[in-house]
């Protein structure tokens, strides 16, 4: 399997992405990182419903879908830190009273799934030309029983981590937008871990233009 | 220059935070009062009360009997629940729990599972047979923000109250024999205890921000810590971008808080107990 | 003479992404002394005091003397004041009808904003009806609203029409392709064989043939323009023209 190298240590597997390969909605994306793999629709803006409505921006949905059985609170927590790190980018204020709908479905989870979503929602909101202030990728970290700092880890090496962390990191000054952790760990790993994750946003970044790029290499 | 509080709340609030004070009359870093109170419910084997300035929790916790699930059989399982109900605050609706009930079951799920403060192997009675159950119903009476923080503490408070009485399995006939009279109380080895932030206009760190603070924060953090300093949790579900010495700086709040709230814990605890 | 800023002239027909900013240095700008606040956003690009953000991804260009503007791939319809779309109407509510452009909200169209139209002379338009009309309202803050006349009250090729033919959906880049003065996919078209077409802003096309046929030919012609370079579309076109006869 081809892994990036990121030079400080950081491994991220290799990534995947492809836009506009759904009819229906306004926007679409996949992204792969290894095998973990989720699909994303953006339908929007379109109508909302008059008690949903925001009189001065737009109503963001998110559903996220799982692989099999119905969705639960685990689905909710996660839907609720991908529409948080989206509003906090898109510039809604340009389409008031209006609906935006991001369906996520995950086609298949082996790790990393929390960031794979936040991937895939950020090239299919790209790809419906929804109009965004900057760009965000995601980027989880597991620290395991000897402390070491693993990036984007397989379902295999979440089980065993003692932590595991996912962030969500702008494009414009590489702050963090979002963090959910889980198990315990001290302050200086949170550092490194965001550290790290920033160092890994250059790549994932570049790999979102190198993405865009070939979608519009048709008509360029 | 005066600012109607209904007609524009943000500049408002903004008029306040140029002085560096609230408009309660707190400083940017202080908390609310808190108040808890332990043992009010009668027919719960835990439970503790909470009052963060107006935000009331309540927490009970009723312990069951169950086989352990298939996939780890020398543990026993905590099961958390968050309720936020149409009573404490007319943003929620009557209906199935919103995405933030079930957000903030998940974030205490997890908290429970991080920090360790229960040891689940402790909740096992006989490997592969029988299990306590912990139930922990956590509903909020009054809404006026840091639901997560109080959550934590009546879970803390509720847990350390909690009794439980003496199981032995009967050889012969294999079934539970429930010993009522003699109870021992649950083996808490971690206390992690939580703070929440609020970030406004990008640039002004809050501390405990009530309801209406929340709705016009431009982010919400929450750094849940132990007594090792060591994080149990950080939770930051979007909203706008975090510098390093923010975060730094919530950590370094989030650790004060913890003592303070351990204190007033051991205290209530301590006059429960001599009360009795 | 062309005056480009020489931050824009490296990245002109390149694909730039949301959140990459242009900064203005006014040393930095050669030939004649034109300001910052000279230059014209089109869509895809917001002025942010010096600074010139972009909000849509997309490849990046530039008309002459200082228009800019982001070429994006979108399938939505946003409601902009002058354009022509092709709208259905839905539903007879008093003196307007309202009609579905596929934005987020139905436009508005006054029964009086057709030609020769008065309160006593009301127009023949029923619900389902097609109508090709023109936005004199259309802004984030109010109901986008139509009209089927232009400024000196004359139809000028607006109103009802689509009594036979058949409506499809197709993506805004391709619109604005057909819409081009020389398109060359229209000329490519027209020599296959003859047909009626209305083309909307809104990403609709109205196209009528001979034949049935001939209408479901030229309807997937058009919606495989898509994806498809010049080269293979000549090849496609010729191969239907050879096949047809």
């Amino acid at each position: 399997m081809d892994q990036i190298e990121t030079g400080s240590g950081s491994v991220l597997r290799e990534y995947g992405s492809e836009q506009n390969l759904l009819s229906k909605p306004d926007g679409s994306a996949t992204f792969l990182q290894g095998d973990t793999s989720v699909l994303a629709g953006v339908y929007g803006p379109a109508e909302v419903k008059v008690n949903k409505e925001i009189y001065d921006r737009a109503t963001l949905e998110v559903v996220v879908q799982p692989k099999v059985g119905m969705s639960s609170v685990r689905e909710r927590a996660r839907e609720q830190c991908v529409r948080e790190t989206c509003e906090a980018v898109l510039l809604s204020t340009l389409h008031p009273r209006s609906s935006l709908t991001l369906i996520l479905q995950v086609v298949h989870d082996d790790g990393s799934l929390l960031s794979c979503c936040l991937n895939a929602a950020c090239m299919a909101l790209m790809d419906a030309g929804l109009p965004m202030g900057r760009l965000f990728c995601g980027v989880t970290c597991a620290i395991d029983s000897d402390s070491q700092i693993i990036t984007d880890p397989t379902a295999q090496q979440e089980r065993e981590s003692r932590a595991l962390m996912t962030f969500a990191i702008d494009s414009k000054e590489r702050n963090v937008l979002m963090s959910s952790t889980k198990g315990s760990f001290s302050v200086k790993e949170l550092q490194q871990c965001i550290a790290l994750s920033q160092k890994a946003s250059e790549k994932i970044f570049q790999f979102y233009r190198d993405s865009v790029k070939r979608r519009y290499s048709k008509i360029l | 220059m005066c600012f109607i509080r209904t007609a524009e709340p943000l500049e408002y609030h903004r008029s306040f935070l140029k002085e560096n004070c609230r408009p309660d009359g707190r400083e940017l870093g202080e908390f609310r009062p808190t108040t808890l109170n332990i043992g009010s419910i009668g027919t719960a084997d835990g439970s503790a009360m909470v009052k963060i300035g107006n935000t009331t929790v309540i927490c009970g916790i009723k312990a069951e009997l169950s086989a352990p699930p298939s996939d780890a059989p020398d543990k026993g399982y905590i099961v958390p629940n968050v309720d936020l109900p149409p009573l404490c605050s007319s943003r929620f609706r009557p209906g199935p729990p919103g995405e933030q009930a079930q957000a903030a079951s998940q974030f205490i799920a997890d908290v429970i599972d991080g920090s360790k403060i229960i040891k689940k192997e402790d909740l096992c009675i006989e490997k592969s047979k029988l299990c306590w159950v912990l139930y922990c119903d956590i509903m909020c009476l009054d809404y006026d923000g840091n639901v997560l923080d109080a959550c934590i503490i009546t879970l803390l408070a509720a847990l350390k109250n909690t009794q439980i009485p003496k199981v032995t399995i009967n050889k012969e006939t294999d079934l539970a024999e429930v010993d009522i009279e003699h109870k021992r109380h649950l083996q808490i080895n971690k206390h992690p205890v939580s703070s929440s932030f609020a970030v406004f206009d990008d640039t002004v760190l809050i501390v405990d921000p009530t309801a209406e603070e929340e709705s016009l924060a431009t982010s919400v953090i929450t750094a849940v810590v132990d007594e090792d300093d060591q994080l149990c949790a950080f939770h930051k579900p979007g909203g706008s971008s975090l510098s390093a010495e923010k975060l730094q700086d919530c950590i370094t709040r989030s650790v004060t808080r913890h003592r303070e709230v351990g204190k007033l814990i051991d205290k209530v605890l301590e006059s429960t107990k001599a009360s009795k | 003479m062309e005056a480009v800023y020489s931050c824009f002239r490296e990245k002109l027909g390149q694909v730039i992404l949301p959140g990459d900013v242009f900064c203005f240095d006014v040393s930095a700008v050669e030939g004649s002394a034109v300001r910052a606040e000279r230059v014209i956003c089109g869509p895809g690009l917001r002025r942010n005091g010096d600074e010139i953000l972009v909000y849509k991804s997309g490849i990046l260009r530039h008309k002459a003397p200082n228009l800019y503007w982001i070429d994006s791939q979108q399938k939505r319809y946003v409601p902009v004041k002058g354009e022509s779309v092709i709208g259905i109407v839905t539903a007879k509510s008093g003196d307007i009808f309202k009609v579905d452009v596929g934005g987020s909200e139905q436009a508005s169209l006054s029964y009086l904003a057709f030609e020769g139209a008065t309160k006593r002379n009301r127009p023949n338009v029923q619900v389902g009806d097609l109508v090709y009309a023109q936005f004199t309202i259309a802004n984030k803050d109010m109901e986008p609203e139509l009209v089927c006349i232009d400024s000196c009250g004359r139809a000028n090729g607006m109103g009802v029409f689509g009594a036979d033919g058949l409506l499809f959906k197709v993506s805004l880049g391709l619109v604005r392709r057909l819409l081009a003065p020389q398109s060359e996919i229209v000329k490519d078209l027209e020599k296959i064989f003859p047909f009626e077409m209305v083309v909307g802003l809104n990403g609709r096309v109205w196209v009528k043939a001979k034949t049935v046929q001939q209408t479901l030919i030229v309807a997937n012609l058009l919606e495989s323009c898509e994806n498809m370079t010049t080269q293979q579309r000549q090849v496609l076109f010729r191969r239907v023209a050879e096949g047809s006869l």
